[in-house]
Formats: C-alpha cells, structure tokens, sequence
C-alpha cells in the first residue's frame, strides 16, 4: 500500500510539478509580455512626443502663412497646401543644393578616412620624438573656437586663390580632424598590442598592420566618425557662406536660409524644403543606427 | 603654284597665330565687377540677375559677377573678408556703419558724374546712409520705415473705428484695450521694441545734449519720464504681448508680422516690407504712423540701405560705374517695376506701380516726417549712451519698476551713461 502508494506518489507529484511548471512558465511569460507590453507602450509614447516637432514640420509645411500661428493652434490645415512643396522647389534649386551637399559630404567623408586612421595610427602604435608634445598640440586646437579661425583661414584661403571653389570647405579633412584623431586614438589604443606584434613576426609591415588588422577593428569608431562627418557637413552653414560665391554651388544649408527674408520667413515653404533636406540624415540614421550606437558606446561618447 | 599656296599657308597661320594674342587684348578690356547682394522681398535673386544682364548688355568693357547671398549669412560674410582685407567684392550693401572706414570715398566720382545728383535722392537718407565723417561713403537704396499697420477685419467686428493719423499715444492704448481679446488669444497692440523708436523722440526724450556733453536733464528729463510712463501704462493694460510671448511667437525678422497675419495682433508696429507680405496673403489692413504726441515734432524710424564701393577695388572706375547704375534712377526704377523696390529718389518712388494705393500713400506720408536716424546718425556716442535708456525700457517691458520708481531709476542711470559719454566722445568726439 505504501508502496503503491508511495508509486502512485511521484506520478501525481511529477504531474503537479509539470502542472506548476506549466503554471509558472505561462506566469513568467505573461508577466514578461505585460513587462514588455508596458516598455513598448511607453516607448511608443515617448517616440511619438519626440516625433511631434517633425509633425509640426509637416503639417505647417501644408498649411497657408495666415494659419500657421492662429489661436487655438490647429494640427491639420483646412486645405493642404501641397504646392508649398512645388513651390518651394520652383523658387531656390532645392535640388541642386542637396546634390551639392551630398558631394562635399562624400569628398570630406573619404578625406577623414584616408587622413584621421593614418594620424591616429601614427599616435596610437608608433614611437617618434615629440610625440606626446604633438598630441596635446594637435588636441589644443580643439580648443579654438571657429569664430576666431574664420578670418585667418579666409585670408589664407583667399591668398591660395580658392575662394569660390569647394577646395576649403574639403581640403581640410585631407589632414584630419582633431576630434576624431583623438576619438581613434583612444580607439586604437584599446586594441592589443599582441596583434600587431604576430603580425610582424609573420612579416607583415606597418602598413599592413595599420590597413589589415588595426583598421578592420577599428571600424565602429570609423563609422561614427562618418555618421557625424556626414551631420556636421550636412549642416555646416559658415563655412560654405564664407568660402563660396556662385549660388548653384550651395550646400542645402545655405540654400534654406534664403527662406529667412529682410521681414519675415516664409514658415510655410521654409517647413516644406527643411523637411525634404533632413530625408538623407534621416535614412542615414536609420541604417547607420546600430553601427552609431554601438560605436558610440564602444568610444565612451555618451551622456 | 605650290610656292603660293605655301605663302597663303604661312600668311594663314600667321593670322592664327594673332587671333589668341587678339583675344587677351580684349579680355583685357573687359573689367569684372565682383558685386554681393542678398535676396530679399523687395529685390529677388531673378531680378537683380536680371538688372545685371541688362547693365552688361549696355556696358560691354564691364562684366558685374553678381553674388547672391542669404539675408541672414551677408553680415557675416562682409565681415569676415573686410576683416581679412582681401577677397571683398568690389560692390556690396555696407549696411553696416562700422564698415564705412573701409568704403571708397565717392566724393570726387560723384562730383564729376552728371547724371547723379544727391539733390534728387531723400535728403534724410542722403545725409543718413551716404555722408560719413564728411565723406561720402555710399549711396541710399531703397527706403523702408516703421508704421502701425491694423487689421481692418477685426476693427470692423469689434465696431472701433480706424485710427486717424493724427491719433496720439493715449489714443493707443485705449484703442488696443478695446480690441484685446483674451479668449481669442488676441492682443490689441504690441510694445515699442526699445526707446530707439520713434515714440520716444516723440515725447521729446534725447539721451544727452545736442552739444555731447551733458546726460542730466536729457535721460532723465520730463519728457523721457513721460515716455516711459507711457510705456509703463501700455504693459499694465495688458493688451500687448509679453517679451517671452514675442520671444516665442514673434518669428524671426523685424517684426511681430506672423502674429499680424493670423489675426492674433489687431495693430502692429511693421514695416514696408511686412506690406508686401500682408498683401501677397490677402490681409485686409489699414497704416498710420506711431502716435503722436500734441504739439511735439514727430518723428519716424526710417532706413535706407547703404550701397558701396569697396576701398581695396582694384577698378574703381568701373565699380562707381556699377554702383551709380544699380543705386541710381535707371538700377532702382528697374528694381521698383520687376520688384518691390521703394526707391530713395522721390521722382522714381511717385511712379511706384501702386502709387495710388491707401497703404502706398500713407507711407510716402511717413517718409515725410523727420528721421530719429538724422539724429543718431549725427552722434556717434549716440549707441554707447543709448545702452542705459535701454536697460530702462527693459526693466519697465518685463514689469520690474513700479510706475512712480521710473524717475528714480532714469536718475539711477544718470551718472554711468554720464561717464560712457565722456569716454566716447574722448575717443569719437562729439
């Protein structure tokens, strides 16, 4: 009895067991769904507060100049106003400026590329005199504000003949960029030097090691330093305003500032083309995103 | 037969040969004027290309290269090549007056050209945007001045009658009062955006003595209080914008005109350039100059835009060419019929397309009154000492002095802009 009592006794127990597993199991689950179900609710509302000025943008782009700022504000316009976008486009080469800055971000990108690796590299693994000297020099020019590098670098520029050419506004990123020089150095520093040292028994030269094994490792802090080379020139309005002269060479950054009157702005057509120019960043972010990220927790660059 | 043919060969290719070296010698004649404009309502990119075409066409040893830059970015611009001394174009806007020391005295240009008079532009202007230090410096183009443009609409629905020209400041405020309606959101009025406006010279308040050297019983004077009263009672009527509502909804530019245009502002202090705007949207509006005090001499904010010829132009002749052109009757008619250009001859601004119009005639009636610029213009520690009237209008816009602390504040003032005079004059004399 006991026995088969005892025997009768597990198969109950191994059934409540599996019953309270399954129990427990479907708990967990469903407390990780509504755990889930709750971050994603709020993740929603916190992306749709942080999309509402992007909304804005967009529903003003629609509207008429008269109700863009009428009480109580609406959302929708009462007509949309879809020839803003035509007009916009048929009153500045909106088009023409965004090819531009497309060029002088693809020149500046391969610029920063070929250049900051190099330098960095050269700070980073080599051994040479006075390199600590060039390193703290190199990162003190961090330190000067752009304003006061404006008129120096115009009359520089000026005596070379190159205003009115994209030459200054690309020439620069063929000799680096301190901040990413500094980024890519702490980078590289990160990664062991027992790599480069195989590779030099196996006979590889410095340059190999810089361009086979150094840079491949290197690449989140590659792809940050395009993704805000790509930011920073997409957005970079003195310096093409200063350097250049023919109004069909404008970036998209000079362009919109024409929608800036004497007396006023157009708000209505100023919406439309800001809108279209911030299409390229906005597909950039989103495949770049995960490269960005993570690239930017790898160097340290949050918060 | 072969020795003649050989000949013509030779003859042929030395002509050739010529054809290069005759090329340079008339590229060389050809002189090119490198000139920057901005784009704005009043003169776009298409018609001033337009102007320059025409100028070329009609003047072939001359090529303008036309330099159209954003309103926004100009100022920068200038600045920065001026400062470097090389890369300035040769004609440009110096609208600037810190730019004047590096403008082509034109004196001399102007006194042997007989096709330009200053006679014939606004003499206020004339003396305001072109003399400088006994020079003349540039030439006025165009003319813009600040008026109280209303919203006939909204008048109507709330039964007030329009304002006449002669309407005074009391009259001001009891007009905004009436429009306001808080439920709409709808101010009746806004606020002078400083003591540099017309208002305050209305109530015959000055910073100091015509002579430069005395800041007591000006800055502080009755007449100063009295303006500042006055303002002191526009913001407790709370019928005007705050400075933070203008700081958010005021948009960028010269003026509350967005505001204006949604019916939100029944009367605003604008400008020629927010006419244009207000019409292009179909704003149903009415003008009168600011207010006025009874008796006193009336005064307007009046501009015009100074055009120059660069100090360091390697073509000086060809420059002043250009700048003649493009600031003289031919360049500001062409820009006023393909524009909406106010030019600053009066004989080229009565032909103005809309001449006729309400709003067009009550400009021109602006344009008549006297200048604060004339005498701001004419004292160069004017802005240094400008700075305490300022803080003053300030502290009565954001409601920090009571109405009967104003004297005392004005008082207050008194003895560091005393002292900023002082230094200025010793370093820009009177």
């Amino acid at each position: 009895m006991s026995l088969n009592s005892s025997a009768a006794h597990p198969n109950d127990s191994f059934a409540d067991i599996d019953r309270q597993l399954r129990r427990s199991n479907l708990t967990t689950a469903l407390r990780r769904l509504a755990g889930n179900g709750f971050l994603y609710f709020i993740m929603v509302v916190l992306a749709l507060i942080f999309m509402i000025p992007l909304l804005w943008m967009f529903t003003t782009s629609l509207k008429t100049r008269q109700e863009i700022f009428v009480w109580p504000p609406t959302w929708l316009p009462a007509v949309p106003q879809w020839d803003n976008y035509a007009d916009a486009f048929a009153k500045y080469p909106l088009a023409r400026f965004m090819l531009n800055s497309a060029i002088l971000v693809m020149i500046n990108a391969l610029g920063e590329v070929i250049s900051v690796p190099l330098i960095a590299f050269a700070f980073a693994r080599l051994r040479f005199p006075g390199k600590r000297i060039l390193f703290i020099m190199m990162l003190s020019t961090m330190m000067i504000p752009g304003q006061i590098k404006l008129i120096p670098l115009f009359s520089l520029f000026s005596r070379l003949g190159l205003i009115g050419t994209y030459w200054p506004l690309v020439l620069p990123s063929f000799f680096g960029n301190p901040f990413f020089i500094f980024l890519m150095v702490q980078y590289m520093r990160t990664i062991p030097r027992d790599l480069d040292e195989a590779a030099r028994i196996d006979g590889a030269s410095t340059w190999t090691i810089l361009y086979r094994i150094i840079l491949p490792l290197s690449l989140p802090a590659v792809t940050v330093m395009l993704v805000f080379t790509f930011l920073w020139t997409w957005n970079d309005f003195i310096s093409p305003l200063i350097y250049l002269s023919d109004f069909n060479s404008y970036p998209i950054s000079v362009g919109l500032a024409f929608f800036q009157g004497r007396y006023g702005v157009e708000w209505n057509m100023f919406m439309a083309a800001t809108l279209i120019s911030i299409i390229p960043v906005l597909v950039l972010y989103f495949f770049a995103q995960r490269h960005l990220i993570g690239g930017i927790s790898t160097l340290g660059l949050k918060g | 037969m072969w020795y003649r043919s050989r000949k013509i060969s030779l003859v042929l290719f030395a002509l050739l040969m010529l054809i290069p070296f005759g090329a340079v010698t008339l590229a060389q004649d050809v002189v090119t004027i490198e000139w920057w404009t901005v784009s704005s309502e009043e003169y776009s990119e298409e018609v001033q290309r337009a102007l320059v075409d025409q100028f070329n066409a009609e003047h072939p040893n001359i090529q303008v290269n036309i330099t159209v830059l954003p309103e926004s970015g100009f100022t920068e611009r200038m600045t920065a090549t001026l400062g470097a001394g090389s890369g300035a174009p040769d004609v440009a806007f110096f609208w600037d007056n810190n730019w004047f020391p590096q403008a082509l005295d034109l004196t001399a240009y102007i006194e042997a050209d007989p096709d330009l008079d200053p006679s014939t532009y606004f003499e206020g202007f004339w003396n305001t945007r072109s003399v400088w230090q006994d020079k003349i410096v540039g030439l006025p183009l165009g003319v813009g001045a600040n008026f109280v443009m209303y919203n006939k609409d909204v008048f109507d629905e709330m039964g007030v009658a329009y304002p006449s020209p002669d309407w005074t400041t009391e009259d001001y405020i009891a007009t905004a009062t009436t429009l306001t309606d808080p439920d709409k959101r709808r101010w009746g009025g806004d606020r002078p955006r400083g003591p540099f406006r017309a208002i305050w010279r209305n109530y015959g308040a000055f910073p100091y003595s015509d002579d430069s050297t005395t800041v007591e019983g000006y800055l502080n004077s009755d007449a100063s209080v009295a303006a500042y009263t006055w303002l002191w009672d526009l913001v407790a009527s709370n019928v005007t914008p705050t400075p933070a509502d203008i700081e958010i909804l005021g948009t960028e530019g010269t003026g509350p005109i967005d505001l204006f245009l949604a019916g939100r502002l029944a009367m605003a202090t604008l400008n020629q350039g927010h006419v244009l705007t207000a019409v292009e949207s179909g704003v149903n509006f009415g003008i009168v100059p600011e207010p006025q005090i009874p008796g006193n001499e009336r005064y307007a904010n009046a501009w015009s835009l100074t055009a120059s010829v660069w100090a360091g132009t390697e073509h000086p002749d060809e420059a002043y060419e250009w700048l003649s052109y493009w600031v003289g009757p031919e360049g500001q008619q062409f820009l006023m019929q393909n524009g909406h250009l106010f030019p600053s001859i009066p004989a080229v601004l009565e032909t103005h397309p809309d001449a006729d119009k309400d709003y067009v005639q009550a400009f021109f009636a602006v344009l008549e009154q006297r200048q604060v610029a004339e005498w701001v213009n004419a004292h160069p520690c004017n802005g240094t000492v400008l700075r305490a009237a300022v803080d003053a209008w300030d502290l009565v816009n954001l409601g920090e002095i009571g109405r009967d602390d104003i004297k005392a504040t004005l008082d207050s003032l008194v003895e560091p802009a005393q002292q900023a005079l002082d230094e200025c004059v010793a370093r820009l004399g009177a």
